[in-house]
């Protein structure tokens, strides 16, 4: 069991002419130990920054992220974080099953285990049948399943996932939400998930972690009534928690729209 | 009524494709062989062509088709061709394993960092403008007539290209792999071997295809130059003689090996390297 401890966290990118963008601006928050956490804000926000941060690939100028993770000893040196990006950034010159083993290589993972991890999650995706074939031969949907299934394979403490469905149809996305869900849980997996749509978050975030814009900090951290499993699109309750959500983020955004001229 | 004639116009459409596709499966052959069977018709209206000058012109200047195949047999029974094709082969691979020894590193330091950019652009720029058979006499002259001079020649001609190829195809590197590679915690071996070397290699694999066309050429001038074994050495030893019927030989004979190493073993490393990528012939007609 895991979770991400965010503690003021600021971080500015240098703008073309010389001056600083205040991205973030003394984000804290905790992610839920067991559980989806869901990162929801406008675009442009620092959302996937926050996750660089998280994740290592991008350095806060003040404040700290901290994996936490009960786990003892010389474990508890590294948390496993695994990554999902917004397009499956896969290698396409090697096979489905090849990439998961890049990934296994890379956090040194016995040579032994790999076989059943493999079969395991790529069984979990749908994909078992696809494991000899290359990446360029599978739909995008298929593709980003991999991607999760790459992420998955390194049984990390938290999956970190980036608009992981943005970039799918409608229908894919749909599909690939509800996969996701019950693969977390049955896996009793926590996953920290950045979006932008408002629907996402109420349909995955078990904790809902509510971004103003940029420069960002926390307006509100909603805790989701309906547990996972039990979260119908069509149920009229969970309409109803979904419009609440909505309506806080629009008001952010007409913030926006007064505050700047 | 109106509905069922609207399914079957629908039906009638899907039908008719159906019907299209069916019928180029049913005969690939036809493609195949429309396709081969152009290509031979090609090379017989050279031959025809060919035919028809020797009859107008006198033989030393256009030698009987007939006549330079017999020569080709001789050249190629006898071993003789196999020795000369040996030595020209040669220096070719040993000039291009050197130019590429130097290029792959430089062709990658200049992809990664701005200074060697800067620093080696002008030289390289500057050798591929020079043209191939101006190496060949530089070389000559400074290494005289040995081995070395047919290596160095073959390198340096060709070791532009094969750096630029490099150079630009590290600029174009997908960096979201990079950044991917960091989040799975890549070992530094596994990020060249694993994600950067594949990218390159296409850009390598083309880089190679025109480096050899132009590192025969080379080879073949600088043995002409006053080598005593070699292909170019026995195209002079035909001019000299007067010999067109002699110089056409070799000359064929050399295009034919020239040709299955092109296609046959260039092409066949091209394909294994490109299994992964679905084939797009869809709109070609």
């Amino acid at each position: 069991m895991a979770y991400v401890h965010v503690e003021q966290a600021v971080k500015s990118f240098p703008r073309e002419d010389g001056t600083d963008m205040l991205v973030l601006d003394g984000v804290s928050f905790d992610t839920k130990e067991n559980g989806n956490t869901c990162l929801l804000g406008p675009s442009g926000c620092g959302k996937s920054t926050l996750l660089n941060a998280i994740s290592g690939l991008e350095r806060l100028d003040q404040g700290r992220v901290e994996v936490v993770s009960n786990h003892s000893g010389f474990a508890a040196l590294s948390a496993q974080l695994g990554y999902v990006f917004q397009d499956p950034r896969l290698l396409n010159w090697k096979r489905v099953e090849e990439n998961l083993v890049f990934a296994l290589k890379g956090m040194q993972v016995p040579q032994l285990q790999w076989e059943e991890r493999i079969h395991k999650y790529l069984g979990l995706v749908g994909l078992l049948e696809f494991r000899k074939q290359y990446p360029l031969y599978l739909s995008g949907g298929m593709r980003q399943r991999v991607g999760l299934a790459r992420a998955l394979v390194i049984e990390p403490d938290i999956l970190l996932m980036d608009e992981p469905f943005s970039k799918l149809d409608q229908l894919t996305a749909r599909k690939l939400r509800e996969d996701t869900l019950e693969i977390c849980a049955r896996l009793k997996q926590s996953a920290l998930l950045v979006t932008h749509d408002v629907e996402e978050a109420a349909y995955m975030g078990d904790r809902i972690v509510i971004f103003s814009a940029r420069p960002a900090h926390i307006v509100e951290v909603v805790e989701n009534p309906f547990p996972p499993l039990a979260r119908d699109l069509d149920d009229v309750r969970f309409i109803q928690f979904k419009k609440q959500l909505l309506q806080t983020v629009l008001n952010l955004v007409k913030e926006i729209e007064e505050v700047s001229p | 009524m109106a509905e069922q004639e609207k399914v079957s116009a629908v039906r009638g459409k899907a039908g008719s494709g159906a019907a299209v596709r069916s019928r180029a499966k049913a005969n690939p052959w036809r493609e195949i062989v429309w396709d081969v069977g152009l290509r031979i018709a090609s090379i017989f209206t050279l031959l025809f062509v060919w035919w028809f000058l020797s009859l107008v012109f006198p033989p030393t200047l256009i030698p009987k088709p007939w006549e330079t195949f017999v020569e080709v047999f001789n050249i190629v029974t006898t071993g003789a061709f196999f020795a000369e094709m040996g030595s020209t082969l040669r220096r070719v691979l040993v000039g291009f394993v050197f130019a590429m020894v130097v290029s792959i590193p430089l062709g990658i330091l200049m992809g990664t960092l701005r200074s060697f950019e800067s620093f080696f652009e002008p030289p390289v720029i500057l050798g591929l403008t020079m043209p191939g058979l101006v190496w060949a006499v530089l070389m000559i002259m400074f290494f005289g007539l040995t081995e070395t001079s047919a290596y160095a020649a073959v390198a340096v001609t060709i070791f532009p290209m094969l750096a630029i190829s490099i150079w630009q195809g590290t600029k174009s590197i997908d960096k979201d792999l990079i950044d991917m590679s960091k989040a799975f915690h890549a070992s530094p071996w596994s990020k060249v071997v694993d994600v950067i070397l594949p990218q390159l290699i296409s850009h390598i694999l083309a880089a190679i295809r025109y480096g050899l066309g132009l590192a025969w050429k080379v080879v073949v001038v600088v043995e002409m130059f006053g080598f005593s074994n070699g292909v170019g050495y026995q195209v002079v030893r035909g001019f000299n003689v007067f010999s067109m019927k002699v110089v056409l030989a070799w000359t064929i004979t050399f295009l034919v090996v020239m040709i299955i190493i092109e296609f046959g073993m260039i092409g066949w490393l091209e394909r294994v390297v490109t299994r992964w990528r679905p084939r797009v012939e869809a709109w070609r007609r």
